[in-house]
């Protein structure tokens, strides 16, 4: 099965602006992408040249194994950062249009409008204006908006931005089934913690530029496991074990970094002696260490 | 097509729906009704001539003069004959004047062996130039009548004789002797022009401000991933065109209807013609007014494409206003000087020729070839405006943060 989504070193420029340089990835049915990056990086001129709003300059953008076409576009759901809904528009009409638009009879619109209305529980809010609800009940809204045409791709910019944690979980599981469905999802972020349950691959972009790429286990077996958690009760003269290269003490706990080649079993033979050990654990990266790594001191915001 | 179909008809639902839509769609005309009703009564009350005494030391003179004001144009409601009279009665019809229980009192004084009757005529206002030359008319009148009867003339054969007589006026035009409508009525125009004025405006403007909502809400972007730029721009410049076409539609019915009512009757309006406006004319107003919407809307959605707030529409609504309102500055110019090479000129300019055009067609009707130019053109400038705004509008749209300068619209315009 061919990718869904394939980036063929695409690049747009605004002006004298670089938005989006070479930049290349893949996205398979069934998996969860996350397009990672501080803000200004390119990640939105990337989905904007995915969904056909705007055309690389450079590069290819294919779409279920083919260059893009206008065609492609009925398989995919996008969902823009913002609250893409009309304000004055009853909730039930907006969706009826949007569906319709993308190519559904009314009559279909319709149903699968109110069966998913039904699923996220607004169904008591079909009648409403947009404007009259909630921030979250709009973002609900809109995720159906995204989905209502059932799409094989799924693209959302910031999708989580604003939720609270109850609708947040609704949402993460809805995209969930739809992985599982085996459609492809791809969701920008700045939500590390977010990225890091949920997605199978990620690209990191910085300056336009793809600087990390891969799946979850490749991005991080890169990064070796030399960080580690300890609590414990006594002397703490285990500190000065040449191996640390870093170390962020707290009572009764300490986190440590250890240098590049240091053992992490040495360490505890020393640590045992002197004091009791209540819980040792050897980290692996975070995905935000990584991001801040990775990107430095180059985020602005 | 299919997506320019379900965008014009989400645009004008959207607007045929709401309040503003439904609230001008009544109050526009009734305001003009008002307006023109308020023009004819004033000007039919501006004479003062409504309630008048005539006082004479002669009978017969009273007589006559108060027949020739009841059978002369506009004649007054009451007219009161006092004579003989005495300058008793003088003092009283002077307090009578003050206390508003007569408008004026119009005192003939006829000397035995003298030609004429001299005259005075008491009122409240200051100058009354129409009430004064429309009784010295009548009086003249009056007074030869006097003198023929007297002179041993039939009174109907001396009132007969002293009728006046009307000039039909016959304006030679390419050889050919027409009628001239040099003493018609132009209130309808004046008002529908204010209604092309007004809506143009309004529908025009109209676009760029939802233009800018869409951007603002970021739903252009929902829509562009799934239709085209110039689908959204066209398909929201016919839903609009559509909803304003649908207003002035109804405002037109409901005018022809109101005018032929007895409503209309009471306050001296008989039928479209006693607005001055005919059918042809009319005709012209729907083909005007569509030409005006499409032009100055697509304007007006490459002008909304760049701006971030509705805020910063109200700073270039200038650009879609100050034609609009050069052209209404020339009005009664053009209706009165309608083939004047200025007007000419003027009405064959595109961002003019709508409101310059019309009112040339209601003033003379223009050479066909004239007009049809003028129609040409007006097509002509309304395709490259649309070509034009759609590759302003398809970058503007995606465009946040500061407005662009003239310099990089025009950029723009080349990496489309």
């Amino acid at each position: 099965m061919p990718p869904v989504v394939a980036l063929d070193r695409i690049s747009k420029s605004y002006d004298t602006k670089v938005a989006v340089r070479e930049l290349s990835f893949a996205i398979e049915p069934g998996s969860m992408f996350g397009l990672l990056g501080p803000n200004g990086a390119g990640k939105t001129s990337s989905i904007r040249m995915m969904v056909g709003i705007t055309m690389p300059d450079t590069g290819q953008v294919n779409l279920f194994g083919r260059a893009f076409t206008r065609d492609s576009l009925k398989r995919v759901g996008y969902l823009p950062e913002e609250r893409g809904l009309y304000k004055k528009m009853k909730v039930m009409d907006q969706l009826l249009f949007l569906g319709q638009l993308h190519g559904f009879s009314a009559a279909t619109a319709s149903q699968r409008a109110k069966s998913w209305c039904d699923r996220l529980d607004i169904l008591s809010s079909a009648d409403k204006k947009t404007e009259e609800l909630s921030k979250g009940m709009q973002q609900k809204i809109q995720f159906i908006a995204t989905l209502l045409h059932d799409p094989e791709l799924i693209i959302m910019d910031e999708p989580f931005s604003g939720l609270d944690p109850v609708n947040a979980t609704l949402l993460q599981d809805t995209l969930i089934d739809m992985k599982k469905q085996g459609k492809a999802v791809l969701f920008s972020t700045h939500r590390m913690d977010q990225v890091e349950k949920m997605c199978d691959s990620i690209c990191l972009v910085n300056n336009g530029e793809a600087v990390l790429a891969g799946t979850m286990r490749e991005v991080k077996s890169r990064y070796e496991r030399n960080r580690v958690l300890l609590h414990y009760e006594g002397s703490d003269a285990f500190l000065r074990y040449e191996g640390i290269a870093k170390a962020k003490s707290y009572p009764g706990s300490v986190e440590i970094e250890l240098k590049h080649g240091a053992s992490a079993q040495e360490l505890l033979h020393l640590a045992a002696a002197n004091a009791a050990i209540y819980k040792f654990e050897l980290v692996e990266p975070s995905l935000e260490e990584i991001f801040i790594q990775t990107v430095g001191g180059r985020v602005d915001a | 097509m299919h997506s320019i179909l379900l965008i014009a008809k989400r645009e004008y639902v959207e607007r045929v729906r709401s309040k503003v839509f439904r609230i001008t769609t009544i109050l526009v005309p009734l305001g003009l009704l008002v307006m023109i009703g308020a023009i004819a009564l004033i000007s039919k009350k501006a004479t003062g001539l409504n309630d008048i005494v005539i006082a004479s030391n002669s009978p017969a003179l009273a007589a006559t003069m108060q027949d020739q004001l009841k059978n002369g144009e506009h004649p007054p409601a009451s007219i009161q004959v006092i004579a003989p009279a005495t300058e008793a009665d003088r003092a009283r019809l002077t307090a009578e004047i003050s206390a508003n229980k007569v408008d004026g009192v119009l005192w003939l004084t006829l000397t035995p062996g003298a030609a004429q009757p001299t005259a005075t005529y008491y009122t409240r206002s200051s100058s009354d130039v129409l009430a004064e030359a429309r009784l010295e008319s009548a009086l003249g009148r009056a007074a030869v009548r006097e003198q023929l009867v007297q002179k041993g003339m039939a009174a109907n054969e001396a009132r007969d004789l002293v009728k006046p007589i009307d000039i039909s006026m016959l304006q030679v035009k390419h050889g050919v002797a027409v009628k001239t409508d040099a003493t018609r009525s132009y209130f309808g125009i004046y008002a529908l022009v204010m209604v092309l004025y007004v809506s143009v405006l309004f529908y025009g403007t109209d676009v760029a401000r939802s233009v800018t909502e869409e951007k603002g809400t970021r739903i252009i972007e929902v829509l562009l991933s799934s239709a085209p730029a110039d689908s959204l721009m066209m398909g929201k410049l016919l839903g609009v065109g559509a909803a304003a076409l649908t207003q002035v539609a109804i405002w037109v019915f409901l005018t022809i209807a109101v005018s032929g009512s007895g409503l209309a009757a009471q306050i001296g309006m008989h039928g479209l013609s006693s607005l001055g406006i005919n059918a042809t004319e009319l005709v012209f107003f729907l083909i005007f007014f569509l030409l005006g919407f499409f032009f100055y809307s697509a304007l007006s959605a490459a002008l909304g494409s760049t701006a971030n707030s509705s805020q910063e529409v109200q700073q270039f609504a200038f650009i879609i206003v100050a034609p609009l309102v050069i052209a209404v500055f020339m009005m009664s110019y053009v209706i009165t000087n309608p083939t004047a090479p200025l007007s000419v000129v003027m009405s064959l300019i595109p961002p003019f020729t709508p409101i310059i055009m019309y009112l040339r067609i209601c003033s003379q009707m223009p050479p066909v070839w004239q007009l049809a130019l003028s129609i040409a053109l007006m097509l002509a400038s309304i395709w490259i405006m649309v070509w034009l705004a759609a590759r302003i509008y398809r970058i503007g749209i995606l465009m946040y943060g500061k407005r662009p300068n003239i310099p990089e619209i025009l950029r723009w315009l080349r990496y489309s």
